[in-house]
């Protein structure tokens, strides 16, 4: 039995995959002229991701993708990892509550119903907001890198490195060192998430699925929507644009452990303190995104009919 | 100055006239040559020609050869034919009095 179609077919495959990181009319001619030369698989994803890395070593000696790796991928990417990292810690522990440590006469009490409707719409509250920055930060990256297709590949690459080493590292450093060097008492005291850190699932499984389910994928589809926004007229991708940078600079005040620097973290009483003031300001920029391509269809069908 | 690539894909495109686009002028190129020509070289010395204004391209036709899709044409303005010319005449002094083939 011969292998061969099946690699073949493989490695079109891939060409096909690799062509898509080329602007689209430049794929369609690669594609032609590929098809009109007859090269084998092997042959044609030689040349086409030649051609993608020749293209990207001129995107790249530009300084402006720098200024989008240094300005956008690397902060949204660490934001994003340390603020999952955080919310995948605080929901770990009542997944950990209700999963693992449940008894069945719990259920008898009209008082563990209450806890938990209230303890279920804090979490889905919680992840929303997540999720919808992270649509927001691939939206903003997304419209500000139209050209640069790699960046989806960078800032996975900086989710990973967040998600693995740098949010675990920034949460230690700030738990373990900033936290006791303020309150030396409690470093005698037991963490109240030890017991769900003991267990590997919720210290190292738990986080991943958090980042991968409610920051990558919703990073990944906000990108393809920004690079889509640039169809809209002007004054909905301003406004689109106000809306992204406000949501972003919410989650960046808002979220305190970014400020301890500033030592801003110590004022907890203040009043966009919680997650549930926090939620408007995420869902925003999504609700402006439909609202102006809606309006952008609608203007579109009218001119049609005009015609 | 063109470069010698750039030089050969002028020749290539000046001599199929009309019906300059990519895969044909990488055709010449490597019947010329007797080299493989790859795409992406084809393709960043057919922009970089565009940004001198040595060439003008635009999405042709496409042909059931090519699975319906495109073909970028290209056409060489008078600068190109000038620069190439340039080029062919340099190489062309360069060379005067001196003999390549082996004793």
């Amino acid at each position: 039995m011969s292998y061969e179609p099946a690699i073949n077919r493989f490695l079109w495959w891939l060409v096909n995959r690799s062509a898509e990181m080329l602007e689209s009319g430049e794929r369609e001619v690669v594609r032609g002229d590929l098809a009109e030369s007859g090269e084998t698989g092997g042959q044609a994803l030689r040349h086409v991701v030649g051609l993608v890395i020749r293209r990207q070593v001129s995107i790249w000696s530009d300084w402006r993708p720098w200024l989008t790796l240094a300005g956008l991928v690397v902060p949204l990417g660490m934001l994003l990892s340390v603020v999952s990292r955080r919310m995948a810690g605080t929901s770990a522990v009542y997944f950990w509550m209700y999963a693992n440590n449940l008894d069945p006469r719990l259920f008898e009490l009209r008082g563990f119903w209450y806890q938990l409707a209230d303890t279920i719409a804090e979490i889905f509250k919680m992840y929303l907001a997540l999720g919808c920055w992270s649509w927001t930060s691939g939206f903003v990256l997304g419209s500000a890198s139209r050209g640069i297709r790699v960046n989806g590949l960078l800032l996975c690459l900086m989710l990973a490195f967040g998600v693995l080493l740098g949010a675990p590292l920034y949460v230690a450093y700030f738990d373990h060192h900033l936290l006791l060097t303020r309150f030396p008492v409690l470093a005698h005291q037991p963490h109240q998430r030890d017991p769900v850190n003991a267990l590997t699932f919720y210290r190292v499984m738990f986080p991943l699925i958090v980042q991968a389910v409610l920051v990558l994928l919703p990073a990944l589809w906000g990108m393809r929507e920004g690079a889509r926004a640039a169809n809209l007229r002007l004054w909905l991708r301003t406004v689109l644009w106000t809306a992204a940078i406000a949501s972003l600079v919410a989650v960046v005040i808002q979220n305190p452990d970014l400020w301890m620097f500033m030592k801003l973290y110590w004022r907890a009483g203040t009043p966009w303190h919680g997650w549930q003031r926090r939620l408007p300001a995420a869902l925003c920029v999504l609700a402006t995104c439909v609202l102006a391509r809606n309006r952008n269809h609608a203007a579109l069908a009218r001119w049609q009919g005009c015609l | 100055m063109v470069g010698e690539f750039e030089y050969l894909v002028l020749t290539a495109a000046v001599r199929l006239g009309e019906e300059a686009y990519g895969a044909a002028i990488r055709r010449e190129i490597e019947v010329a040559t007797e080299r493989r020509c790859s795409i992406g070289a084809l393709y960043t010395t057919l922009d970089r020609l565009e940004r001198k204004g040595f060439v003008k391209t635009w999405m042709g036709d496409s042909t059931p050869q090519r699975g319906g899709r495109a073909k970028r044409m290209v056409c060489v303005t008078a600068k190109g034919i000038r620069a190439a010319s340039s080029f062919y005449l340099a190489v062309m002094r360069v060379s005067r009095n001196v003999s390549w083939e082996t004793e």
